[in-house]
């Protein structure tokens, strides 16, 4: 009891004493050994309200170093390879060691001269340390405050790197102070990460605490709750026994299991494991593994088409792969309780999911052997765009949403019949485009019913696409007539998505009245790829409109090298089209000539 | 020969043709005008774009004539009519296509009773508050307020359509039931009161040291504050009286005229409710630890006659009644503090043809289906046969 009176003496004073004392001075100690599996485990496995919802310390983790550095893990300044969460705790309790880790990454050298320091030694684009950037912090800091009042579209590359930077930076002050009021220093810092679950069941009450949040509850007549001085004094035990790796995995313990029973009291425990089962098993770069691995059998069979071996591996491997992404999506609804797309990440997945659904469909009935191979092809690169994007937006991918969107009913019928829209017209657009390519290389030139066979899937997938679309379309304005009174505001996301609708319309109309034929039909639907491409990613590029929750800096160049791919792709296909009808008309040319030829050998012969 | 003509020109009409011509028009449009607003704002792109009949696009130097999103809805309406129901051949093969046609043609009536036969606006209350009518968000009116025993009033109202008109010449209101003639003088759609020493030449009417300044109009119609010069001729007296009227004046212009008092004021177009609404709590809530807004929520008491009753406001969750759809819309003030009273705005929507979208929806999603699922079925059934 009077250690624990003590200790909060020492808060009390280093609650006065902050006005005087900006930073206690750093203990040079250094950890002498990895951090253990079972330390990794228990402070991984802590729950923290972070985004507005109660998540992993392990996510928390994970997205934080992706912000900062770019990727999921960085190598220590003695060169021991950290993960998100050993980084964590290398930052909170021993930050001294922590700004030595090449932490921050730049992509552009130009932010650091701007910001006054050599870039002797380094690269272009580099991962530097706290210590080397600490030099040049007031000028990073100046710069960003005049950045930041520059409206985030019309910044330069060079502006919002200084902006992220220094963004990137503070966030990392805050993480590395976050226990500076255990060890005797400011309290006021100790706002980074709420990891204290409200003590009472009263779910009115429902944001989480830090410890300074705790501290600052401390009055003159008013102490600390029994509870919370035992979760104070948790931590700084934490800070005590951080060099003796046993009593601090010790405490660690019994510290997380204080807070997971409070959290677990509130039913807001509920989901933090297999969130952590979700990540630490990580079905989509499994499934992604998968796909890519069955893309190359694809690759393969187009040396070897009719093995029989290849194809069967082929469709267990694309198999494996949906029902792997499959199991991702069902469980981001678990944890979330949520439909399965709400965030623009999420369409990813599921457009992804739904696209390889529908080819397998398609093998199963034609085994024709393209659509597999489409199948693969769309999956890998799915995934891929997915991962693209979330090292891009480097924010958690199941976030709370703002009020209007928080809506499981329309969530669960407009977004997932407009994103099934999206995913059958890109399919079509994928099969067309192998269609046209395929007749400019001469793909079954002499089986004119396999190419007819091919054009007429894209054609009924285009039908299902239609179907979506229009009932996703109409559902969105059905529901925007719920939240705002207006069915159609012409706002771009709704335009594009009646775009969408209307190129698929025309397509069956011109097919139906015989403008479009085969050829022609999977040049529009190869075309129609673009449309969708910019309804789903190019009008959240405009900036303007209610649907701006798709916010994508940096996503031009993929968008624009599809379209690019797409337009010569048809252009290709016009140029097979030429050639085609060229050959067809050389045809009857040669025919009367053999004609001519027998008629004359039997005149010949009579 | 005029048989003939008129079968051509139903043929043409009716073509696919033409429906591929007007569909791809249409899109293109609707791709213009998606991208014009990165330049110019919403509203003048829908009237622009896809109110018009005809438009002149900016191609870089060149302007190339257009037609109107509006001509071309219309042009496919008759083409989906003769063509989609009319012309089309009817048997099972068709039958879900023509469910279709039926559904989208139910979309664009929709459309049509929603543009012609709707109104909209908006009603804000303070925690504590009530009105029994809603108030349009850029209509102007002019009421000519009589003040009856025991406190209450007469309205005789201007409309709109006729306050426009005092932009070109002077508009008068001379009703039998009114002792004098209110003449608009002028009308400015946007401007603002200045402190003024006298009437120049050209410039704005002065009265009583305050003239008003037109400005330019905002392309956000709620953002203009309609301005007017009105005189008020009492023919029994022969008085006439000259006033500034200002759309956002918190008073009316008030004089004495046959022995009562009147007023009159310049103000947004009002419609009656045939219920009145208290705000009793407005209540919102942000996900713990954050700013994101989680969900906007009002209390309110609903009256009509002597019964009332209890009813939730919020986002997604609007209330029916009598014909008219609130939503919650707006809320403030933003930099209240904890207790503060707060206000929450309602968009009210008047619109018979409110729920049509969604039978036409379940009318298209019917008639696509079936169509699908039937060829779908029947080419799996072909393909199984030949593997």
């Amino acid at each position: 009891m009077s250690t624990i009176l003590r200790r909060l003496c020492a808060v009390a004073i280093a609650l006065i004493a902050t006005a005087t004392i900006h930073a206690s001075p750093l203990q040079h100690e250094h950890r002498e050994q990895p951090w253990t599996p079972e330390i990794l485990e228990s402070f991984g496995s802590l729950p923290i309200q972070d985004g507005g919802r109660i998540k992993p310390l392990s996510t928390y983790a994970g997205f934080t170093l992706l912000r900062v550095s770019g990727k999921r893990s960085v190598v220590s300044a003695s060169g021991e390879k950290l993960d998100p969460v050993a980084w964590l705790l290398d930052v909170v309790f021993f930050p001294e060691a922590a700004i030595d880790t090449p932490t921050f990454l730049v992509t552009d050298s130009d932010a650091i001269v701007a910001i006054g320091l050599s870039t002797d030694g380094k690269r272009k684009r580099d991962r530097w340390t706290y210590a080397e950037l600490q030099p040049g912090m007031p000028r990073l800091f100046a710069l960003a405050h005049e950045y930041e009042s520059i409206e985030p579209k019309l910044r330069s590359s060079q502006q919002q790197q200084i902006v992220d930077l220094a963004s990137n930076v503070f966030s990392f002050m805050r993480l590395a102070r976050f226990l500076d009021f255990a060890r005797g220093g400011d309290t006021k810092d100790g706002g980074a990460l709420a990891l204290i679950p409200p003590a009472n069941t009263d779910p009115s009450v429902t944001d989480w605490a830090t410890p300074g949040d705790l501290i600052a509850r401390v009055g003159p007549k008013q102490g600390l709750a029994e509870a919370d001085s035992a979760v104070i004094s948790g931590f700084i035990t934490l800070v005590e026994k951080r060099t003796d790796p046993g009593a601090f995995a010790a405490a660690l313990a019994s510290l997380r299991d204080r807070l997971v029973a409070r959290a677990t009291a509130r039913g807001e425990y509920e989901h933090i494991q297999l969130e952590r089962a979700y990540y630490a098993f990580d079905p989509i770069q499994w499934s992604l593994a998968a796909f890519i691995a069955a893309f190359l059998t694809v690759a393969v069979s187009w040396l070897r088409p009719k093995s029989r071996f290849l194809w069967l591996s082929n469709v267990t491997l694309t198999s494996i792969a949906t029902v792997l992404l499959a199991i991702a999506i069902t469980l981001r609804c678990i944890i979330r309780g949520r439909p399965p797309v709400s965030t623009l990440y999420e369409t990813v997945l599921f457009v992804t999911a739904t696209g390889v659904l529908i080819a397998v469909f398609i093998e199963w009935v034609q085994r024709s052997r393209v659509a597999i191979g489409t199948a693969a092809a769309l999956g890998m690169i799915g995934l891929f765009v997915a991962n693209g994007y979330e090292t891009l937006d480097k924010q958690d991918t199941m976030p709370s949403l703002v009020a209007v969107l928080d809506t499981n009913f329309w969530l669960a019928t407009h977004v997932t019949a407009i994103t099934i829209g999206y995913s059958a017209g890109m399919l079509a657009a994928g099969l067309a485009s192998f269609y046209l390519i395929g007749k400019l290389f001469g793909w079954k030139r002499n089986d004119p019913a396999a190419r007819r066979s091919l054009a007429r899937t894209v054609y009924g997938v285009l039908c299902f696409a239609v179907i979506f679309s229009t009932v996703g379309t109409i559902l969105g304005g059905i529901w925007a007539n719920e939240s705002w009174g207006r069915f159609w505001g012409w706002d771009p996301k709704e335009n594009g998505a009646l775009l969408i609708v209307i190129s698929q319309l025309v397509i069956l109309h011109a097919r139906r009245g015989g403008f479009l034929r085969d050829h022609g039909t999977c040049a529009a639907a190869a075309f129609g790829g673009t449309i969708v491409a910019f309804s789903w990613w190019g009008v959240n590029l405009l900036g303007v409109g209610l649907h701006s929750y798709g916010f994508t800096s940096g996503i031009h160049t993929s968008l624009w090298t599809y379209y690019g791919v797409q337009w010569s792709i048809v252009a290709l296909g016009g140029i097979a089209w030429l050639r085609e009808r060229a050959a067809a008309k050389k045809v009857p040319a040669a025919t009367v000539e053999l004609a001519q030829q027998c008629e004359k050998k039997m005149r010949a012969a009579a | 020969m005029v048989r003939k003509i008129a079968r051509g020109v139903l043929t043409v009409a009716s073509s696919l043709a033409t429906c591929c011509v007007l569909l791809v028009l249409l899109g293109l449009l609707t791709w213009l005008g998606t991208l014009e607003q990165t330049r110019t704002g919403l509203f003048e792109v829908q009237r622009k774009y896809f109110e018009s009949f005809i438009l002149f696009h900016d191609f870089g130097r060149f302007s190339i004539p257009l037609p109107g999103a509006n001509l071309v809805m219309c042009l496919l309406a008759v083409n989906l009519a003769v063509g989609g129901f009319v012309r089309i051949r009817k048997s099972w093969a068709t039958a879900g296509v023509i469910v279709t046609h039926v559904g989208i043609a139910m979309l664009l009536m929709s459309a049509l009773v929603k543009h012609n036969w709707s109104s909209d606006g908006h009603v804000t209350l303070y925690e504590g508050q009530s009105a029994d009518h809603f108030e349009s968000y850029f209509r102007w009116e002019l009421a000519v307020i009589e003040q009856l025993d025991g406190g209450r009033v007469r309205e005789h109202l201007v409309p709109h359509e006729r306050i426009e008109e005092a932009q070109r010449i002077p508009v008068s209101l001379n009703a039998a039931d009114i002792p004098f003639t209110v003449q608009i003088e002028s009308v400015s759609k946007n401007c603002r009161p200045e402190r003024a020493q006298s009437t120049s030449a050209h410039g704005p009417v002065v009265i009583d040291g305050v003239k008003l300044v037109p400005r330019e109009v905002d392309a956000r119609a709620e953002a203009n504050i309609a301005g007017a010069c009105v005189s008020i001729f009492d023919e029994q007296t022969g008085t006439r009286r000259r006033a500034l009227l200002w759309g956002a004046e918190a008073q009316p212009f008030t004089f004495v005229a046959a022995g009562k008092a009147w007023a009159v004021s310049l103000r947004k177009e009002r419609y009656a409710m045939p219920f009145a609404i208290q705000l009793a709590r407005f209540n919102k809530t942000e996900h713990p630890g954050t700013n994101m807004p989680r969900s906007f929520e009002s209390e309110v008491q609903v009256a009509s006659g002597s019964s009332s009753r209890d009813v939730k406001i919020s986002m997604n969750e609007p209330l029916r009644d009598g014909g008219l759809v609130l939503y919650q819309a707006s809320w403030g003030p933003s930099n209240a503090r904890p207790g503060d009273r707060l206000f929450s705005t309602f968009a009210v929507v008047r619109n018979p043809a409110d729920q049509w979208p969604l039978a036409a929806c379940l009318v298209i999603a019917a008639g696509l289906l079936f169509h699908f699922v039937r060829k779908l079925t029947r080419y799996v059934k072909l393909e199984m046969r030949a593997a």
